[in-house]
């Protein structure tokens, strides 16, 4: 109780406070959370149950959209896609798992980057070298080129079902395998910077272990770059997973995301059905906005210099 | 003379690296589906294909098979397409010509609109087109590009009508040997906007954004004060000593892009249906196409190492400091 | 007629919480061909007068008041287009480290080519023969193959020669050096500064040096100027100021200075550090430091007296000459 009320205090609330923009992009990102978290409990239907899908309810309009002359399906506040899915529901689900893999992958890509960030910068000499020599490799790959790789080659390799069944877990993995050097990069930056520092001979003299001056004395110090980079890597994890299942690399079409959604409702906006895709896209675009929003904001609040651009 | 020697070393990193590819991909292609399978289908025994298999030295050690198949690459011949029947080399350099138009296309739309735009931003920070241009490029950054471009044919082609959603279209006009080109022909013109603006729009934010925070920082610099003292016109101020500084970061940051932006044709290739090499890589995945799958990774890595090369070179002919020719004191 | 007359200079820098006063009634003039120095810390403003007058002040800064008078126009009153003439024409300036006032990724030849181009009708070929005559000028070797130069093939002090050089391209008739000797090293300081003072003398050309050097100022200039806090604190010919300085900050710079320090005792220091603008105490801006501070010091902000064309803004000024005090 006491900490909250120091954090309402605190400088960095009252900025928050007083920015319209990162309270309205905050709210908006919460209520999303919100929404997935509880989507089993809220949505009318389980998309992912196919006893409870129709081919008969296929391609109803959302309610807004009708004739004149019909009445709005009152079952599916958003119409259903092409194969009788509530949409509202398709995307609540969607949203959950876009949400989850998205945070998920950014937590493996800290783990991978922060580890490897604190030893190359620490140790320094070869070991650093090799470290930044793979990142600078590996982004200039970029993310999209390693994760459409390396999940072809698995696709390819284990087979269409076995790929649906570990369909979040790769997701995850490759996207946070990925994108780890960002993280290394920044870490190892802050590490730089703090190494030469006075607490840390001091911390030697008393003859703690390397690994411990590392996390326990670096790290919480380099803590503040890492949550400005973090909104941004959710923001790009998120938008990475929506391609890959675009390209029928990621979700399976039994189990969407926002990205497997949006890409089999594509071919029907031609044939007039628009809302297949174009709901789940404002969706997604709607989040990737707020968090880029929200993470500019924190860039500014926190640490003016860091992100360029 | 010292640029022969850069070459040199270039080119056996860029042997290193091919190699480094090689053996990963070929490595895969043992694990990717029995190639026997495809061949010859089910209903041959078993032990013919085992016949089959010592014949064509299938059973052989590794190594010995990464030999064979190095002569063979080094020849051009990495196999052939399970889907074409037809050389894997030559299905991809058939669909090279259509993703070159495309990134051609999206780099030349990238170049005239990003430089003057972030300029600009940077010259006049507060001025309304600025706040404008900078809100926009948010919005841009959270839009997937295959998103960008579902939008875009959703806007164009099927409401409006105004532009063609899929394709080259059939006006292409061959420059040499089978090359065939959509930019000299209105109607290869009309297939490339959509799909060129698409590929654009992830990199245009970045660019604009870019080019105006490092102009911004250059602005601020000792020389360009001096420049103003000096009396000197502001364009030339502005556009020469402000601009050249520019160059040098974004030249390094623009040549890290190009793998996202090879990543990104794949993507738009495949909303519109574009028959580049992009497209045919996912549909080779999905008809574990192996021998298609590595051709395309091997030449997904050339491209890599030969782009980074004349960037680097690029980068060196920009910027003073790092000759390779030395300069005299 | 003096070349160049500043009255009642005030610069502002309005910001959000308040607006800034950097610089407080900074007056001056000086004759074709006299050299001014402009003496004190970093942040009292010296370099803002000099920014000031040629109009090239930073936002949000601006000239709140006064006048600049050259060559019978008020340079305070001008546009951009019409600065533009004068700036690296008729008044040239030189900044404080070559390496970062020149052009990295520009040839030295471009960089003294544009400055004539920019000013006169002339063609490349023929300016490029007026840039070799200066770098001569400067004493650069091998002027005609140093055009095709970059600024980082060139040492510290060659640099600079090269900076002076362009200053003196298009026969300006004033020249501001803003601290023209800090960046360099110790050695090449004196030879640069000698460099600087033969060309002034040779070509007739005003100079204003802006340092905090109180040593140099005594051996180039002939008028000084002492800044604290955004005002003129003394003012008058050099020898006068430097022999008898009679505001206790001057006397503080005398005493600090390491010649008149005997060795192996601990250097004089100020005590304290000079306010910022946008905490100045109330009454002379010296006071907190001063050691004959007094009641009228805290309150009222004393007015430049004159002793015999020597200024001094100091309440104490007739009273410690009185007492015969010496640095």
């Amino acid at each position: 109780m006491k900490r909250l009320k120091k954090f309402l205090a605190s400088d960095f609330f009252y900025q928050f406070k007083s920015d319209k923009m990162a309270i309205v992009s905050f709210t908006i990102i919460f209520t999303f959370v919100t929404l997935a978290v509880l989507a089993p409990l809220i949505s009318p239907y389980n998309p992912h149950d196919p006893s409870q899908i129709d081919l008969m309810d296929s391609e109803i309009p959302p309610v807004w959209d009708h004739n004149a002359d019909e009445e709005p399906d009152a079952r599916f506040w958003l119409g259903t896609d092409q194969q009788g899915r509530d949409m509202f529901s398709a995307i609540l689900y969607g949203l959950r798992i876009s949400l989850i893999i998205g945070i998920f992958a950014v937590a493996v890509q800290m783990v991978i980057g922060i580890a490897i960030g604190l030893i190359s910068g620490y140790v320094g000499g070869r070991v650093d070298a090799f470290f930044m020599r793979l990142a600078d490799i590996q982004l200039s790959l970029s993310t999209m080129m390693i994760a459409i790789i390396g999940l072809a080659i698995f696709q390819a390799t284990f087979g269409a079902e076995l790929y649906e069944e570990m369909a979040v877990f790769m997701l995850v993995l490759v996207i946070g395998i990925a994108e780890w050097p960002q993280y290394a990069r920044t870490v190892r930056a802050s590490v730089l910077a703090e190494r030469n520092k006075e607490y840390v001979d001091a911390a030697r003299v008393i003859g703690l272990s390397s690994p411990i001056i590392m996390v326990r004395h670096i790290l919480p110090n380099t803590l503040s770059p890492l949550l400005v980079i973090s909104t941004v890597q959710v923001a790009n994890a998120i938008i990475s997973e929506a391609a890959l299942s675009f390209l029928g690399l990621g979700m399976p079409v039994t189990m969407p995301s926002l990205g497997s959604l949006i890409s089999s409702g594509f071919e029907y906006i031609f044939s007039g059905s628009w809302w297949i895709t174009t709901i789940p896209a404002f969706v997604l675009i709607l989040l990737i906005l707020m968090i880029n929003l929200l993470g500019d904001w924190l860039r500014d609040v926190l640490n003016p210099k860091l992100y360029k651009g | 003379m010292a640029y022969i020697a850069f070459f040199i070393k270039r080119f056996f990193q860029a042997i290193l690296v091919m190699l480094v590819i090689s053996l990963i991909g070929f490595s895969i292609q043992g694990n990717l589906g029995d190639p026997l399978q495809e061949m010859v289908g089910m209903s041959v025994s078993e032990a013919e294909r085992d016949n089959l298999r010592e014949e064509m030295g299938l059973n052989d050690p590794f190594l010995v098979q990464y030999g064979r198949f190095m002569s063979k690459a080094v020849q051009g011949d990495l196999g052939n397409s399970y889907f074409y029947k037809r050389p894997a080399v030559d299905v991809i350099m058939d669909k090279f010509p259509a993703t070159f138009d495309l990134v051609v296309g999206a780099t030349l739309i990238i170049l005239i609109v990003s430089i003057p735009m972030g300029c600009y931003c940077a010259i006049r920070p507060k001025s309304i087109p600025t706040k404008l241009i900078m809100s926009l490029s948010i919005v841009g950054i959270s839009v997937p590009v295959f998103l960008t471009a579902i939008f875009a044919i959703y806007v164009f082609s099927v409401t409006l009508g105004w532009l063609p959603s899929f394709g080259r279209g059939e006006d292409l006009v061959a420059i040499f040997g089978g090359w065939r080109t959509g930019f000299f022909s209105l109607d290869g013109l009309a297939h490339l906007i959509l799909p060129c603006f698409s590929l654009a729009s992830i990199m245009l934010p970045l660019f604009i954004r870019l080019i105006r925070s490092e102009m911004m920082e250059v602005l601020e610099q000792d020389y360009i004060k001096f420049a103003w003292a000096k009396g000197l016109a502001p364009k030339r101020v502005w556009f020469l000593h402000a601009f050249k500084n520019t160059l040098l970061p974004v030249i390094t940051v623009g040549g890290v892009q190009i793998g996202i932006m090879l990543a990104y044709t794949i993507l738009t290739e495949t909303v519109f249906q574009w028959p580049g090499m992009g497209f045919m890589f996912i549909e080779a995945v999905n008809r574990v196409d192996t021998p298609l799958i590595i051709a395309y990774i091997m030449m997904v890595g050339l491209i890599f190492v030969v782009t980074n090369t004349i960037v680097d070179l690029i980068y060196t002919f920009v910027n003073p400091m790092v000759r390779l020719v030395g300069g005299g004191s | 007629m003096a070349l160049i007359e500043v009255k009642n200079l005030c610069v502002e820098f309005p910001t959000r919480h308040a607006t800034l006063k950097a610089l407080r009634g900074v007056n001056f003039s000086i004759e074709k061909g006299e050299r001014l120095g402009i003496v004190g810390e970093s942040g009292a403003g010296k370099s803002l007068s000099a920014f000031a007058m040629l109009n090239l002040l930073s936002k949000p800064g601006r000239i709140a008041e006064g006048e600049i008078l050259f060559e019978g126009q008020d340079l305070s009153k001008l546009n951009d287009d019409e600065m533009r003439s004068i700036r690296g024409n008729r008044i040239s300036m030189i900044f404080q480290d070559p390496m970062m006032t020149l052009n990295p990724v520009l040839t030295i030849g471009t960089q003294m080519v544009e400055t004539l181009q920019a000013h006169r009708k002339i063609s490349k070929a023929a300016a490029r023969l007026i840039a070799i005559d200066r770098l001569n000028e400067v004493r650069i070797p091998s002027a005609e193959e140093r055009l095709e130069s970059y600024p980082h093939e060139l040492s510290g002090g060659m640099r600079q020669r090269v900076v002076i050089a362009i200053a003196l391209l298009t026969e300006p008739v004033l020249i501001i050096a803003d601290e023209p000797t800090t960046a360099l090293d110790v050695t090449i300081q004196a030879e640069i500064m000698s460099l600087m003072l033969d060309l002034c003398k040779t070509h007739n050309v005003g100079l204003i040096l802006i340092t905090h050097d109180l040593a140099v100022v005594s051996q180039v200039t002939q008028k000084v100027i002492v800044m604290y806090a955004g005002r003129v604190v003394e003012q008058g010919a050099t020898r006068a100021v430097i022999e008898n300085p009679r505001h206790p900050y001057t006397r503080g710079l005398m005493a600090a200075l390491p010649q008149q320090n005997t060795p192996g005792k601990r250097l004089f220091q100020i005590p304290g550090s000079m306010p910022t603008l946008d905490a100045m105490p109330d009454g002379c801006a010296f006071n907190p430091r001063c050691e004959h501070v007094g009641d009228d010091c805290r309150n009222k902000m004393p007015k430049l007296d004159s002793f015999e064309g020597h200024l001094v803004r100091c309440h104490k000024a007739e009273e410690l000459q009185i007492k015969g005090e010496k640095s």
